[in-house]
């Protein structure tokens, strides 16, 4: 295995960076201080065919491999995580499953406005009383002629404010268990009986849109089946184990900007007459940074590298998420440490980053579900 | 607007990233061996440019770098910029040009290719001499305009807006010139993702030194410091005799005479 750069990825990498830098960081603040949506930086990720990156040019993507990809996010997440967020979840978690288990109409129709950047995606599974055990939403679809209708509440949708097309999952068969009996869908926000709900105000990424999603007696065309029929908690799973990959670059790349950020200011304030960065107490906890930064990064490309070979993957995602979000966590939390008292204070980049970072332990699988996929795995 | 069809080329340096030179601060010495290299900012412009020129007018453009090998680094990173092709003038020799002789090995490999415009950054982000672009033009026997901010082009005039010490001077000049741009001309574009997979497949001419007459060094490097800045801290107040102190310090330390 060897995760060095091609040319070709380094030039796509410093080319993020060169786009975070003109677009992302001047306005980084200040859509966290509104929990407003960047859209004139999603219009500009789409300008310049960001949108849908890891998907074949033929569906209006790039056909980047999801290392790429990984490497991508977790650059732009460096400036701003909840763009970063915004992103992965339109491209892994959004046009992910209909690019995987859409057919070729669905494609056409619904994957490449996503991958051009033209519509805006989101993945609607959570419930009021289903999130870590995913089997007990009780959203339903019912077939009446032509068409399913879907009746049921969704919460925590990422980008529900703003997204034109939802992937939604809700059962279609009462009698059988959780595994068989949902269903996936595409649901576009045109749909009759489709309505976004409440707002969410959040702690951290708040520029990214969170909301509720209320479906009554909502409408859609038969033909918006994803898969078949009782394939909707497979069509999840899979899709979260994507995901996953794309929450460990969110966490690494905010990890990454607290490292940056301590390694500067420790060099540059001054107690006891010399630079905090003289303290071997500073030092071991970049140091410790550092490596952590590193490992995690090891975890996460060796999960999208064994993706892109068509590998299993799934244990190796959830050891990814799992250490890089509690790493990201730990060391936003030290870097505000370095930074004493300025890094609580508002316009210090550490005080964005750790809160930013607590959320990466917690969608796409808590921490504690992320072992439970582990565990399972090992012990199977 | 009528098309003209112009053939541009668009200069540029890969120099060592600014923000990655440490200082030694026993010696002065700059330390470099973990920089990172980048296109000279400078040039940048020049190359934004070109390809803004070429998509208003009809045409196209041509990046072309001297360098070391590792140089060709630069090459995908220009293309992705717009240019439609590169030529690569490379040899491990090339490493510390001074300006008259980058100038003259331009002008050898520019020299056979049929061009209208040339344009240059103002000057390198690592020497800043200035120097190149003048020389080229003189070399190739083609008229100059240095400080250009603004470029329009009408049938075979450019028309360049200069910005000099008393103002702004627009001249006009007869095509094949050159012009070297300022920063203010332009904002250069970030390439989208297709362009930089785009930039793979565009052709690259590559010249060696071997293809070329030798050109001779006229400067010697002695050797390469830092600057420092020394800062004094005086306090002044607003009172007639304070006033007249701080007049006396600036003109002891040449601020003002
Ligand atoms: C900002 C934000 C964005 C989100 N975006 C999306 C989205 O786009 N789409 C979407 O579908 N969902 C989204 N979610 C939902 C998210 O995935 C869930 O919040 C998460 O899966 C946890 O579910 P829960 O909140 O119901 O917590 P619960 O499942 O109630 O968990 C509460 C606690 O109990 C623990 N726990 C639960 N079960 C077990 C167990 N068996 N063993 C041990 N511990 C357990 C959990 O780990 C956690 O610590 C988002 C959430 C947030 C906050």
């Amino acid at each position: 295995m060897d995760f060095k750069l091609t040319e070709e990825q380094e030039l796509i990498r410093a080319n993020m960076r060169e786009f975070c830098e003109k677009y992302v960081d001047p306005v980084a603040v200040e859509i966290d201080e509104n929990s407003r949506y960047p859209a004139e930086i999603i219009a500009k990720l789409a300008e310049m065919d960001w949108m849908g990156m890891p998907y074949p040019q033929e569906y209006g993507g790039a056909g980047l491999n999801y290392l790429t990809y990984t490497m991508v996010i977790e650059e732009l997440s460096r400036s701003c995580a909840a763009t970063g967020f915004t992103l992965s979840c339109h491209i892994g978690l959004a046009s992910g499953p209909i690019y995987n288990f859409g057919n070729e109409e669905q494609k056409q129709k619904y994957l490449t406005p996503l991958c051009q950047g033209e519509h805006i995606g989101a993945f609607a599974l959570t419930e009021p009383g289903a999130g870590t055990d995913v089997g007990a939403g009780s959203t339903t679809a019912v077939l009446d002629g032509d068409e399913y209708i879907l009746n049921g509440t969704k919460t925590f949708t990422s980008n529900g404010p703003v997204a034109d097309t939802f992937v939604v999952f809700a059962i279609t068969d009462k009698t059988q268990s959780a595994a068989r009996g949902m269903s996936a869908f595409i649901v576009p926000k045109d749909a009759p009986g489709f309505k976004v709900g409440e707002h969410f105000y959040k702690m951290g990424i708040r520029a990214s849109q969170t909301s509720e999603i209320i479906l009554n007696d909502c409408r859609i065309p038969k033909e918006n089946l994803l898969g078949k029929e009782g394939q909707g908690f497979r069509i999840a799973m899979q899709t979260l184990d994507n995901g996953r990959i794309g929450v460990a670059a969110q966490a690494i790349g905010i990890a990454q900007a607290a490292l940056d950020e301590s390694i500067s200011y420790s060099k540059e304030r001054i107690q006891f007459g010399k630079p905090i960065s003289k303290n071997q107490a500073i030092q071991w906890m970049l140091a410790d940074m550092a490596t952590d930064i590193a490992a995690a990064r090891f975890l996460t490309y060796n999960a999208a590298y064994l993706k892109d070979q068509g590998l299993p993957y799934t244990k190796d995602a959830s050891m990814a998420k799992l250490f890089a979000a509690e790493m990201a966590s730990r060391h936003a939390s030290k870097a505000v440490q370095i930074h004493g008292g300025y890094g609580y204070i508002k316009g210090f980049k550490v005080e964005r980053l750790m809160r930013d970072a607590k959320i990466t332990e917690i969608y796409e699988g808590t921490s504690e579900a992320q072992r439970m996929v582990i565990a399972a795995n090992l012990l199977r | 607007m009528f098309k003209i069809s112009l053939n541009i080329i668009a200069c540029f340096k890969w120099v060592v990233d600014h923000e990655d030179i440490k200082v030694n601060p026993e010696t002065n010495e700059l330390v470099l061996d973990r920089a990172g290299y980048r296109i000279s900012d400078y040039d940048r412009f020049a190359i934004e440019e070109a390809v803004a020129l070429s998509e208003q007018y009809g045409g196209s453009t041509t990046a072309v770098t001297v360098g070391f090998p590792a140089a060709k680094k630069s090459l995908k990173d220009a293309l992705a910029r717009g240019p439609e092709k590169a030529i690569f003038i490379n040899d491990p020799a090339f490493a510390n040009l001074e300006p008259s002789q980058t100038a003259a090995i331009l002008a050898q490999s520019i020299n056979n290719q049929e061009f209208d415009l040339i344009i240059c950054g103002e000057g390198s982000g690592d020497l800043y001499a200035q120097q190149v672009g003048p020389r080229l033009a003189e070399h190739l026997n083609i008229p100059c305009a240095s400080f250009v901010r603004k470029i329009t082009i009408e049938g075979r005039e450019l028309i360049a807006e200069r910005r000099v010490d008393e103002g702004i001077e627009i001249i006009s000049m007869p095509l094949p010139a050159l012009v070297t741009v300022l920063p203010e001309i332009n904002s250069p574009r970030v390439p989208g993702l297709k362009d930089t997979l785009a930039a793979s497949k565009k052709p690259v001419v590559e010249i060696t030194g071997s293809d070329l007459e030798e050109t001779v060094p006229c400067l010697e490097t002695v050797e390469i410091k830092a600057t420092t800045m020394e800062r004094n801290c005086e306090k002044f107040d607003a009172n007639e005799d304070d006033l007249k102190r701080f007049v006396e310090v600036l003109l002891r330390a040449g601020v003002i005479d």
